[in-house]
């Protein structure tokens, strides 16, 4: 009997507890609604930079795929034409795929890059309902032509960016709402489905 | 290998505190290689030996107050080496920030980046930091240096390993230093696009990135490779080879370091480069089968069905004379094998590899090593030279010639060579011109006049000479196939055995409609024999002919089923090459959807027959055996391979002769647009006497007409060395008519166009 009170106290313990926190601040927010604050150096969605020119900063060197560890990252190298180049110099990568899927976020692969070119953004609304969608190619990752930043190293493909390690501190160089937006193209994708399925 | 050296031979040292012995002469760097030490280079590479260029091979002496460059210190009885130290290690320093001084930052981009010697051993031995502050100097880049490769002039650190390959390995002297100091630039001596048929070599001599490959550029970085080791089979060398891959296709091959046997470290520019064919849009993916004049897709199992079926009611109606094969030299000894075997387990007689205009592979039991040629002290070339027939043979041929052979050409048609030579008429005087204290004597044929071949031999032996034969003809594993018993006399192993048709037989008896089915494997004899027109007549006349090929060539086109084969990088096997080594190939990748290996179609084609098919230990063991097999009573020149009595090729006008070129063909080469340039522009060359009377000069353009057709708008060149009456084409492209005007035959020039400048000759 005796113990039988003794578990009634606790029981008033726990409910205490939980009063205590109906009145408390409440830690969840309505996302998406309302968006948290992220810490200054998280790691989300990559995206690939341009000079201030339009000219991509990735010169397809494939030293990102090289550092990553989670072999996230396919970089196929191509010859630049010298009449129209994608990038500074003789190299331009021509394909460049990142599989979100199994990338970390360890971020290695903007520590390799010696233009500043890969960088992970704060963005991580990347869900998807297949997996081929988290495949991120040029199309998608890089960013919009008048986005760029910095001046071009000159013609010269030894030319090292000016602002090297400098560029890449700057978390994202687009508006986030700006152009191509996971979430919005999980939006399409739900359309695409219902208008599917009806 | 070689005999133990007497001791007074070697030479007792020590390298960093290991004592060892080597033979007197040995250089520190490769005696170094023993202890398991390193000493970096540059400008020194074993095939080319030092050049006391670059000096970052520094290493400390006891007793010699300065830092020696171990690519060029003989070992010394009691010498004690260091290579590594303070004072070596200040030493290297000291150079590599030298050769950093005017290095670009390029390794991001450079193609060497990863595999580079200078990224290496800057890590390795370098300061980290320079103390020169001043901007480096620019030069051009994306050079265009010729048909194959691109050359950055900032990369380079003049170690001239590329311009001593030139003049050392190949002879052709191409490529020079040009100005002084940090001007220094790599060039051409004339100006002119760097072109000969072993450039590729220099991009992996190039210890940096400053020479590279145009096929490969920016496709790949070298980690990103997938290596397989296997050996060339585009000629009769079969040069060891790596094939890197990426993501399933071919990027490049590489030569096999320390492969002294067979490729002496090297590939020439055809092996190396004609690899853009297997991903070509115009591979056969699909049976085909001819109905009403077009070809429509069938599958596999139809294929081997109706193929049985014609080899059937072939033999039930006129027994297996009426039956033929032809296995050319694309096939493996193990493919070989099986043909041959499931054919003669039918009674099938009419068996052959030869579908050009060679008729030999194998020299008999004179045949030497490829490194016996090297040793040589005199050569004799007969037919046509191997330049272009087997590249890297003639790399053993100039080698020997630099080391004091004479080479001598018998009734040579080709262009001169890039080192002494000597031309004589015939045989006899070729045995004249021999010094006579050479006691080593060697002697290559290209395979095709038997009588020729056996008067030289004839001519050339002497008491107390050592007499090498080579026959280097225009098949890959023509001497495999031989040995495999793809010959209408011989079975595997050269065993006798009943004889049926050789091709020229299976010709002829097709015209006369006694041939009702022929399987090609890995031929196109429309555009490879001496007489196109003839062969296509035979071709067309046989009822059902099946051709096994990558591409719809000449002679696929007449065939009632094509079926899709494999190529060289898409299965393993192995080949017997001109000397005799037994070579194993692997496959690099696997052949596309729908195409079958060689093997697995005779394996199909059996089943279709009902024939009882060996194991793959005993096709094993029965390939080793057969190509083992020493060929005992195979002469050189032997009579039995002798083709018919040629029909009568003489009258009015010039004797045609097509020569062969690296890069003229069709197959593999023609269907690979990377390489198109080095196609050879197609020339006739004419002797002096007859370009004289017909007013022919250098550079015009002009049409050479013959019975069979005409080939239009050559370029005309003199040739001092040609014998007049000859005219010597060469660029046999498919398509050509030169295929259609048999070889041999006569034809007459017309339609000169003068070109507005005379080029000289
Ligand atoms: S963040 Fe890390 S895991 Fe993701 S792609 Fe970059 S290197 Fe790879
Ligand atoms: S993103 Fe940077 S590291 Fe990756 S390939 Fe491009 S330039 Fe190289
Ligand atoms: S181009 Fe390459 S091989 Fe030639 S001298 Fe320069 S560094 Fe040496
Ligand atoms: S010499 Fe012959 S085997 Fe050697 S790389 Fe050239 S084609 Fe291939
Ligand atoms: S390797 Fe010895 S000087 Fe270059």
């Amino acid at each position: 009997m005796r113990k039988q009170l003794f578990n009634v106290g606790a029981i008033l313990q726990g409910l205490g507890i939980t009063f205590k926190y109906m009145f408390a601040k409440r830690p969840t927010i309505e996302y998406p609604s309302i968006k948290k604050q992220h810490a200054p150096r998280f790691h989300g969605l990559h995206e690939l930079r341009r000079y201030a020119d339009g000219k991509e900063r990735c010169i397809g060197c494939e030293l990102c795929s090289s550092a990553c560890p989670a072999n996230a990252i396919t970089v196929i190298g191509a010859e630049n034409s010298p009449d129209a180049r994608v990038s500074p110099g003789e190299r331009r990568a021509a394909s460049y795929e990142i599989d979100e899927l199994r990338c970390i976020f360890c971020g290695l692969c903007e520590e390799a890059c010696p233009t500043d070119a890969i960088v992970l953004t704060p963005r991580f609304e990347m869900a998807d309902y297949r997996r081929g969608a988290f495949v991120y190619s040029k199309d998608r990752l890089l960013v919009p032509t008048d986005a760029g930043v910095g001046t071009p190293p000159d013609e010269r493909p030894n030319g090292i960016p000016a602002d090297l390690g400098r560029v890449a501190e700057v978390k994202s160089t687009t508006n986030v709402d700006r152009g191509y937006s996971a979430t919005h193209r999980g939006e399409v994708l739900k359309t695409e489905r219902k208008g599917l399925a009806g | 290998m070689s005999s133990a050296p007497a001791t007074s031979d070697l030479v007792s040292l020590t390298i960093d505190g290991v004592p060892l012995q080597v033979r007197k002469g040995t250089l520190l760097v490769e005696a170094t290689k023993m202890v398991k030490q390193e000493i970096p280079v540059y400008c020194y590479h074993t095939k080319l030996g030092p050049a006391g260029l670059c000096r970052v091979c520094l290493v400390e002496v006891e007793g010699t107050p300065k830092l020696q460059i171990g690519c060029n210190t003989p070992v010394a009885e009691g010498m004690v080496v260091r290579t590594r130290g303070e004072n070596v290690e200040k030493g290297r320093a000291m150079v590599l920030e030298l050769l950093l001084v005017n290095h670009p930052l390029d390794c991001p981009i450079c193609d060497k980046g990863g595999e580079c010697d200078l990224q290496d051993y800057a890590i390795a031995y370098g300061r980290g930091s320079s103390d020169l502050a001043d901007p480096k100097t620019s030069k051009p880049k994306a050079v265009d240096l010729g048909p194959t490769i691109v050359l950055d002039e900032e990369r380079c650190v003049v170690c001239q390993r590329c311009v001593r390959f030139d003049d050392l390995i190949v002879g052709e002297r191409q490529l020079v230093l040009k100005d002084r100091g940090h001007r220094n630039m790599i060039a051409t001596a004339t100006g002119d696009p760097y072109r000969h048929n072993f450039t590729g070599n220099v991009t992996e001599l190039c210890p940096v990135g400053a020479l590279t490959s145009k096929t490969y550029r920016f496709k790949s970085r070298p980690w990103d490779l997938r290596r397989t080791e296997t050996s060339c089979t585009q000629c009769s060398v079969g040069c060891r080879m790596n094939i890197d891959l990426r993501h399933g296709n071919v990027l490049r091959t590489m030569s096999v370091e320390g492969d002294d046997a067979v490729s002496d470290w090297w590939l020439c520019d055809r092996g190396r480069y004609n690899i853009g064919y297997i991903d070509s849009p115009e591979r056969i993916k699909q049976p085909l089968l001819r109905r009403d004049g077009t070809f429509v897709q069938i599958g596999w199992d139809d294929a081997f069905a109706l193929w049985a079926k014609a080899i059937r009611s072939a033999i039930d109606a006129g027994g297996p004379e009426r039956v033929a094969a032809i296995g050319g030299g694309r096939l493996t000894n193990e493919e070989a094998y099986l043909l041959a075997r499931t054919m003669r387990s039918l009674g099938v007689k009419n068996l052959d590899w030869r579908a050009g205009r060679q008729r030999q592979a194998t020299p008999g039991s004179s045949g030497g090593t490829l490194l016996d040629l090297e040793r040589a002290g005199a050569i004799v070339t007969i037919g046509e030279s191997p330049a272009e027939l087997a590249p890297v043979m003639d790399l053993r041929v100039r080698k020997a010639v630099r080391h004091g052979a004479r080479l001598i050409r018998v009734a040579a048609q080709e262009a001169p060579p890039s080192m002494p030579f000597q031309d004589v008429a015939d045989v006899a005087a070729a045995a004249a011109a021999i010094p006579a204290n050479v006691t080593r004597v060697a002697l290559i044929w290209d395979g095709v006049d038997n009588a020729l071949a056996h008067a030289a031999f004839a001519a050339l032996s002497r008491e107390g000479r050592t007499l090498l034969t080579y026959i280097a003809g225009e098949q890959g594993n023509a001497r495999g196939a031989e040995a495999m018993g793809m010959l209408p006399f011989a079975g595997p192993g050269y065993h006798v055995a009943d004889a049926g048709h050789d091709f020229d037989g299976i010709c002829d008896a097709a015209l006369s409609g006694k041939i009702e089915t022929l399987a090609i494997f890995g031929a196109n004899p429309v555009l490879n024999s001496a007489d196109g027109a003839h062969v296509r007549a035979a071709l067309q006349a046989i009822p059902f002919l099946v051709v096994t090929e990558l591409f719809m060539t000449e002679t696929a086109k007449l065939a009632s089923l094509v079926l899709p084969a494999a190529g060289a990088f898409e299965k393993s096997g192995s080949m017997v090459n001109l000397a005799g080594d037994v070579l194993p190939t692997s496959a690099a990748l696997a052949p596309p959807d729908g195409v079958l290996g060689d093997f697995e179609i005779v394996v199909g084609l059996a089943r279709a027959l009902e024939i009882e098919l060996p194991d793959s230990d005993e096709i094993e063991r029965a390939t080793i055996a057969a190509a083992a097999a020493l060929p005992v009573g195979i002469a050189f020149g032997d009579e039995r391979f002798a083709g018919a009595a040629k029909k009568d090729l003489s009258g009015e006008g010039l004797r045609l002769h097509v020569l062969h070129h690296a890069f003229a063909g069709g197959g593999t080469l023609a269907h690979d647009e990377r390489i198109a340039a080095l196609q050879p522009e197609p020339t006739a060359a004419f002797a002096a006497a007859d370009a004289d009377r017909l007013g022919i000069r250098a550079g015009d353009r002009i049409d050479l007409v013959g019975a069979g057709g005409t080939i239009g708008d050559l370029l005309a060149e003199r040739r001092d060395t040609l014998a007049p009456g000859n005219v010597a084409f060469v660029g046999l492209r498919s398509g050509s008519a030169a295929n259609e005007i048999a070889v041999g035959s006569r034809v007459r020039v017309e339609n000169i166009r003068h070109s507005d400048v005379p080029v000289e000759a």
